[in-house]
């Protein structure tokens, strides 16, 4: 218990931080929509207009951009950015930071073994994750909603929150494995990070180019596409699925090279 | 009874460093030091009896109990100091000292701030602002605001000033004479020679003798010195026994282990002007090992 509030403490400011990065996030890329759709043009002939390539990394895809529910589908894709490169950061620092910092010949003294050290750590990963959804979900909400005009958009965005939450979770995991199995667990943030950026461009290059479809499952980000699963198209379970396998085999690889490990002092 | 008992153990990293072998009891209630110049294998021995890293084969028993196993348990009696303190920068240092005390089930705070006295610490800066002899002192504190049973110190006394020193190696026989046993590692000879009973000398990985400090020093070694009318010869003393022979101008030393009158009938055969003989301290005792080894 003491481990998991010191760790809530460490990250107090981080998160605040964060948060509010994703409500500025959210208000700003509304107000984008109150901007466009107020100068009278359409902006399904906007995007039409643009090359398709364009579309498919904007995020554009088969989402209905005059409809406020639309536009918050394409702004969703930056919202999972955020949330998932937090969530991969904070996966692979939490553990990573006692031999970053030096501090292992600390802790790693006490009378506690290193299965309840990680197991304190990677609850307060996820408090952490989960209040960061949390705050993007009201945030989302309360602006959103705003520009709604009469149409309902909650159940939407519920369904998007909960789709991003998975894979908030899934990518903090493949950062706190990265740190269980790197020696040096230095660079373990910088190559959780790495590994996201490069899931990410492969699903946007799934999206240009249908022949490697078959991908679909190496990338996180294909899961949970906002076009996919709003409108009443909800979580696919077979995705829900793979995510959940994923995320606690990368878990049990966490704790089990963790424990075995030379800690590198 | 052996607080510590190690059995061949050996600890390698790819090639380059590690220990090989190392086999040593600790007594109950006795100071042992554990003495070796740097990267001679005492922090990775000490690290290792703390499983933050692991044996590549042999094994250790603290209390009795197998040193990895048992772990959590064990190091509820344990205090440790390590050579390099660092601590989780924007905590103040009462934090840091009541976050340590979390992790022992019992009241530390009387205790906390006796040390903070004895040591002179101001419990209310913080971490960051500290300076490394400071950060040390809230390492000693750290160590042994739990009263463990056993404390492991590596290289403590670095940082500290002579005052602060002093204090310190008051504290730690103070504690002594409560029960505690101490393992010491340092590569200062004579902070190991005032203060521990016995000793393990290793090198290169390797232990290359355990013995009483007393032992070692009655080891018969004699310095001798003698100054003559005209600089001597450089083998003149050249005999069995003789070790560490040096000459500076008029001046003659070494270190000699034997039958005295040997060395005395080949002084009688020449010219001195004066001589003197002494009891070596451990340094050169020590020096001696190693350049036996090295031969």
């Amino acid at each position: 218990m003491n481990i998991y509030l010191r760790e809530l403490k460490s990250h107090r400011k981080s998160l605040i931080i964060w948060c509010i990065g994703v409500f500025l996030m959210v208000v700003s890329g509304m107000q984008k929509f109150a901007g466009l759709s107020s100068s009278g043009q359409s902006l399904n002939d906007l995007f039409q207009d643009m090359p398709k390539s364009l579309q498919v990394v904007m995020g554009v895809g088969a989402l209905d951009m005059d409809k406020v529910s639309g536009y918050y589908g394409m702004l969703f894709i930056y919202l999972l950015l955020m949330a998932t490169i937090h969530a991969a950061m904070l996966g692979a620092t939490i553990i990573a930071k006692e031999e970053r910092d030096k501090t292992s010949e600390f802790l790693f003294v006490k009378p506690v073994s290193r299965a309840k050290i990680i197991t304190a750590k990677l609850l307060a990963a996820f408090t952490n994750i989960f209040i960061f959804t949390l705050v993007t979900w009201g945030s989302s909400i309360v602006i959103v909603g705003k520009y709604a005009d009469g149409e309902s958009v909650n159940g939407d965005i519920a369904i998007t929150m909960m789709g991003m939450f998975i894979l908030q979770l899934l990518f903090m995991a493949i950062g706190s494995s990265i740190s269980a199995l790197k020696r040096k667990p230095k660079k373990a943030a910088s190559l959780a990070s790495g590994i996201l950026l490069l899931t990410f461009v492969l699903s946007v290059v799934i999206d240009l180019n249908g022949s490697i479809e078959f991908l679909k499952f190496v990338t996180p980000f294909k899961y949970f596409e906002a076009k996919n699963i709003m409108y009443g198209g909800g979580l696919d379970t077979v995705y829900v699925l793979i995510s959940a396998v994923l995320f606690i085999t990368l878990l049990t690889v966490t704790l089990i090279y963790y424990k075995k490990k030379d800690l590198n002092i | 009874m052996n607080v510590i008992e190690i059995k061949n153990l050996t600890k390698t990293y790819g090639k380059a460093r590690g220990i090989t072998d190392i086999n040593f009891n600790v007594e109950e209630g006795e100071i042992f030091g554990f003495i070796g110049p740097n990267g001679a294998g005492k922090s990775t021995t000490i690290r290792t009896l703390l499983s933050l890293i692991y044996p590549t084969s042999g094994s250790a028993t603290i209390f009795g109990k197998d040193c990895i196993k048992f772990a959590p348990e064990i190091k509820k009696e344990i205090g440790y100091l390590p050579s390099e303190v660092f601590y989780y920068d924007n905590m103040k240092v009462k934090d840091l000292l009541k976050y340590s005390a979390s992790f022992y089930k019992k009241d530390c705070s009387k205790r906390i701030k006796e040390l903070a006295d004895i040591m002179d610490l101001d419990l209310n800066k913080k971490i960051d602002d500290l300076s490394l002899g400071n950060k040390k002192k809230v390492g000693i504190v750290q160590g042994l605001l739990h009263e463990p049973k056993l404390i492991i110190l590596d290289e403590p006394t670095s940082g500290l000033d002579p005052l602060m020193q002093q204090k310190f190696f008051e504290l730690l026989e103070e504690e002594n004479k409560k029960g505690a046993t101490i393992l010491f590692s340092s590569h200062i000879l004579s902070e190991v020679q005032r203060l521990c009973n016995r000793v393990a000398i290793i090198k290169e990985g390797k232990i290359v003798t355990v013995e009483k400090i007393s032992t070692l020093k009655e080891n018969n070694y004699k310095k001798f010195k003698v100054e003559t009318k005209v600089p001597l010869d450089q083998n003149y003393f050249q005999i069995d026994g003789v070790s560490n022979l040096t000459g500076k101008g008029n001046v003659t030393s070494f270190l000699f282990r034997g039958d005295i009158n040997a060395v005395l009938r080949k002084v009688a055969e020449i010219e001195i002007t004066n001589l003197w003989i002494e009891e070596p301290d451990l340094e050169e005792i020590f020096l001696h090992y190693y350049e036996k080894e090295a031969k």
